[in-house]
């Protein structure tokens, strides 16, 4: 060091020969070199507050706490850790995106012509097939899959049921490409590229928004040609459009579901594999994603697992079964209720049911009589036909006043039970519930 | 929206991009005047007692940028890029990715590169603010030995990148993968110590932009460990789009 290094190096020199005093005092003559330091420290810790009051939100603790980390935490620590760890990415400090979470828009009602989703509906009967699986194997030491044989018609709207823990998710995934198998082949239709891919719980980058996730994925898989356009059409046909520019972290979970749909849209996919889809949404939701997937029967392949039997009934025509890994039934899901349901009626009477409950439990062709309601009674016989014809015999016989006598409903979740035996069913029957 | 612009708003729209230029930029303001007040600060830290260093010279000042730059801008720069690369560590994203790319190549070239020219750029910030720092402090700096310092710097630090982009092929949680990277980048230096090699070691790059400021070494001298930093980091980045190709979510 040398006095040639001009007068700040001189005035510090000066200062230090003049004995010790308050440590200010030395670092006065340095001052055009800390005031960067200062406007730095200060200039970040200022950003940091303003960012902090003008937050609707902000995570892992109270706009307070973060303030008195941001101010009394040694500079710039505390204003450091509140941008990663306190600050609201999902667009929370006002603008367009808005912090607080909100309903989505009813789905469009009628797509435009450049709706993904094309209303036309084509017969399935002897469709060609869009996937097959082969011997498909993933032994995860007893779990897993276990030589499953799938075949999904090009068109259809393929409804695959299985209690917590069947393989549902691990051959979705070996399908999709994210897995793989042990031993077995997926042999796919289409182009994979034309394979799209809803996770039950899907996740994006909180700092987009939802026009930008779309439009990512439009990039990633859309045919060309595609662009903005599409990308409304897509955010309209789920019912987002509304939320357009709101940033992703500022969406439910529901709305989060959707845009996932809409990803796998804006691509044209020709098959869709969807894993739970409405598993997060609330029954209008419900109603309008199974409308939705109802819609693209004839157009796409649509591949989409449910633990609501109720939802797979309402929109599948083909059903697969799995347990504990191996696929038990597969092929529509009429005929699954036809094969495995116990034949039963319901039968109302006017003038009292003891007199013909204990004639039906007479006969031998009936399998079990039970009190449904104070004056109706549920008949299961060992066939149609043994019921059809022997019921009103019985009823005739008491001299009992018939009101009405009809099928009990046929459900998926009655067949479902026949076919797997499985005495408790949780998790399967919520949706199908009132 | 590409996924290299999906990079670049994830730099600018989160905390990323501010926090590695204000670390970076912190540290090349405060290290010059700590350098040159040190025995000042020392005296009083220690209620009276004389304590008499000899006088900093600019090339002490730029050694203490780089030395904390190598270790706290190392660490934020391995954060940032952890989290960044670590693509797989939310299974829905990862499904979101990984169900819509042909090669797991699209996902890491944007990623990686990102990080390597933010990481640089943040070094060269701070050097800048240094160089500033210490021209009206202490003295005057060589600008070519400066300059052949934020080289020896900047491919250091894309090194550390690259290094971390393999450990996100290695673990899935970001924690893990930061901490992975910083225990090879720490145990390089200990392969210094093999006389034979320690000119090839990229360690040998963290200590170079204060050496070629005081004038102890010329660039050609770095020539060997640039070069092995160079080819190392693009065979880290290959092993882990290989790792990365064949890994399940």
């Amino acid at each position: 060091m040398t006095e040639g290094n001009g007068p700040v190096q001189f005035a510090a020199v000066r200062l230090d020969a003049a004995g010790p005093s308050h440590p200010l005092t030395h670092l006065l003559p340095a001052l055009p070199a800390v005031i960067p330091i200062l406007v730095l420290l200060l200039g970040l810790d200022v950003f940091c507050l303003v960012n902090l009051v003008r937050a609707r939100s902000v995570r892992n603790a109270p706009k307070l706490a973060w303030a008195i980390v941001i101010v009394f935490v040694s500079a710039p620590l505390g204003a450091i850790l509140y941008l990663f760890f306190g600050m609201d990415r999902s667009g929370g400090s006002g603008g367009s995106g808005g912090g607080t979470k909100t309903q989505p828009s009813r789905p469009a009602a009628s797509p435009t012509h450049a709706d993904p989703v094309r209303r036309v509906v084509r017969p399935v009967g002897a469709a060609p097939l869009a996937l097959t699986t082969t011997d498909l194997t993933r032994d995860y030491g007893g779990t897993g899959l276990f030589h499953v044989d799938l075949s999904v018609p090009r068109g259809s709207i393929y409804g695959l049921v299985g209690l917590n823990g069947a393989g549902k998710t691990t051959l979705l995934s070996i399908i999709a490409g994210t897995r793989h198998p042990d031993r077995g082949s997926v042999s796919l239709a289409v182009d994979r590229r034309r394979v799209a891919v809803c996770p039950d719980v899907p996740e994006f980058d909180g700092w987009l928004t939802a026009a930008e996730v779309v439009d990512l994925a439009r990039s990633l898989v859309a045919p060309a040609g595609h662009g903005q356009a599409e990308v409304a059409a897509a955010l309209r046909t789920v019912g987002l459009a509304d939320a357009a520019s709101r940033r992703v972290g500022g969406l439910s979970r529901g709305m989060l579901q959707r845009l996932g749909l809409a990803c796998a849209l804006v691509g044209d996919p020709r098959l869709l594999i969807l894993d739970e889809p409405t598993s997060a949404l609330d029954p209008a939701g419900r109603a309008d994603m199974l409308g939705l997937v109802a819609a693209m029967r004839g157009t796409r392949t649509v591949i989409f697992s449910s633990h609501i039997l109720a939802d797979v009934q309402r929109v599948a025509d083909q059903v697969g079964i799995l347990r504990d890994g191996r696929l038990l039934y597969e092929g529509s899901t009429r005929d699954l209720m036809d094969t495995y349901l116990t034949p039963s009626w319901l039968l109302r009477l006017a003038d009292g049911v003891d007199p013909v409950a204990a004639a039906l439990a007479g006969q031998p062709w009936v399998t079990k009589v039970e009190l449904a309601e104070p004056d109706v009674l549920k008949v299961e016989a060992t066939s149609i036909a043994a019921g059809e014809r022997g019921i009103p015999v019985v009823i005739a016989g008491c001299g009992a006043r018939q009101v009405s006598c009809e099928p009990a409903a046929a459900d998926l979740e009655s067949a479902f039970l026949a076919l797997t035996g499985a005495g408790d069913p949780a998790g399967l029957t919520e949706g199908a519930r009132p | 929206m590409s996924l290299w612009r999906l990079e670049w708003l994830r730099l600018v729209r989160t905390p990323r991009a501010l926090a590695l230029a204000v670390v970076f930029l912190a540290i090349g303001l405060i290290e010059p005047v700590a350098t040159r007040y040190a025995s000042t600060l020392l005296s009083h830290a220690s209620h009276g007692a004389v304590i008499r260093l000899p006088k900093p010279t600019p090339a002490d000042a730029l050694a203490s940028y780089v030395s904390e730059a190598a270790i706290v801008g190392l660490i934020v720069l391995v954060v940032v890029a952890a989290s960044a690369l670590g693509f797989d560590s939310s299974p829905g994203l990862a499904a979101f990715f990984r169900t819509r790319v042909r090669s797991v190549w699209q996902l890491l070239a944007p990623r990686f590169a990102a990080y390597a020219v933010a990481g640089p750029l943040a070094y060269l910030l701070g050097t800048l603010a240094a160089w500033y720092e210490t021209h009206l402090l202490i003295g005057a700096l060589p600008v070519a030995g400066v300059f052949a310092g934020v080289l020896c710097g900047a491919v250091y630090l894309a090194f550390a990148v690259a290094v971390t982009a393999l450990a996100a092929s290695l673990a899935r949680n970001t924690v893990a993968s930061a901490g992975i990277t910083l225990a090879i980048l720490l145990a390089l230096p200990l392969l210094a110590d093999v006389r034979a090699i320690s000119g090839w070691v990229p360690s040998a790059l963290v200590g170079a932009p204060a050496e070629l400021v005081a004038g102890a070494y010329q660039l050609p001298h770095y020539l060997p460990a640039l070069g092995v930093a160079a080819v190392a980091g693009a065979v880290a980045l290959a092993l882990a789009a290989r790792l990365l190709q064949t890994r399940e979510i």
